[in-house]
């Protein structure tokens, strides 16, 4: 069991229950989750988190202008930010990528593949 | 369907009522085309067969979802059931004799099958944990579907007021000032309207401005 704490952002709750439970089973627990880039945001400013699963298409804010807050932020920009997305136009991902994202899954995906991403890039930052 | 019809349209055959249509939209069109109307509903008419494929899309989705959790029911109520019947077989066989059930194996090999029959129950779930994905992808789908929709709806509503004979004009316009502003929604379909003040029940003020014009 890993110690980690992600926050699993996503307008559709569906989602974020899917991508909560395919976390729990590959062993990280510990999850918290929000709706949009806003309420992500203020979690992420006010608690402690060690990654971040994040949608793109959300209202307030996108997922793309969270990840762009992130990593605008001393305090936040070491936080891996993996896009779990339903865009899959190459811009988007050669976008999320010169932005700064760790990862790109795109909807729909299979455990493994969160699994994997997860995984890498905790194993790329020593975190695992 | 005869009490929608006009006196003389009762008992007209379907391709008749056709042709009437056909008239009637071929009017509807050369009348906008007239007042050069027709380019403001241009954008949003060409997004249609997109609505369609989309609506295609969410149906072939939500029926593949539901294949595919069937599937996997049916596969993990097998093992379940082949557990079950193991269950009652081995306990036949300690009640009958405790120590050959285990000296001959019978509740190593029991435990081993359950084993093996849960980790593959398990699969099941998370499979049909998955399934659920659907809700998000067509979610958004419909999200778009309806905006084109509504921008429809706003658009042909308009045209309905600047096209609208003076004595109605003045009315249709006062009436749609005072309806609360519209807000198409953004994301899927609304689930509680009641209560919910961000939701606005656009089907009745269109209705009240379609009433005022005389529609």
């Amino acid at each position: 069991m890993s110690d980690l704490r992600f926050l699993i952002v996503d307008d559709f709750s569906t989602m974020r229950r899917i991508v909560r439970n395919l976390l729990k089973e590959s062993g990280f627990t510990d999850a918290d989750e929000a709706e949009d880039g806003v309420v992500a945001l203020h979690k992420l400013r006010n608690g402690k988190f060690d990654f971040v699963v994040s949608d793109i298409n959300m209202p307030n804010m996108t997922g793309f202008q969270l990840l762009a807050e992130i990593k605008k932020d001393d305090k936040l920009k070491h936080l891996p930010v993996l896009m779990v997305t339903a865009e899959a136009r190459k811009e988007d991902i050669v976008l999320a990528a010169q932005q700064g994202a760790a990862g790109y899954i795109v909807k729909p995906f299979t455990k493994a593949t969160l699994e994997d991403k997860v995984t890498n890039i905790l194993k790329k930052m020593g975190l695992q | 369907m005869s009490a929608d019809l006009a006196p003389s349209e009762v008992g007209t055959t379907p391709p008749e009522i056709h042709h009437k249509i056909g008239v009637l939209t071929r009017q509807l069109h050369d009348s906008l085309s007239g007042l050069g109307l027709t380019e403001k509903l241009q954008g949003t008419a060409s997004e249609l067969p997109d609505a369609k494929s989309r609506l295609t899309y969410i149906a072939r989705l939500t029926g593949e979802a539901a294949e595919k959790v069937l599937n996997r029911v049916d596969q993990a109520k097998a093992q379940h059931d082949h557990i079950a019947a193991e269950t009652r077989r081995l306990a036949a066989l300690i009640v009958k004799d405790p120590v050959a059930a285990v000296a001959k194996g019978h509740v190593m090999n029991f435990v081993t099958d359950v084993e093996q029959a849960t980790k593959e129950i398990d699969q099941h779930l998370t499979e049909i944990m998955m399934a659920q994905d659907f809700h998000d992808l067509t979610g958004q789908v419909i999200a778009r579907v309806v905006n084109l929709a509504a921008t429809i709806e706003e658009q042909l509503v308009q045209l309905l007021i600047e096209t609208a004979p003076p004595s109605a004009a003045k009315t249709a316009a006062a009436a749609a000032a005072a309806a609360p502003e519209y807000k198409p929604a953004l994301a899927g379909p609304v689930v509680n309207p009641e209560g919910n003040t961000d939701v606005v029940t656009d089907q009745s003020q269109v209705d009240d401005l379609l009433a005022s014009l005389g529609f």
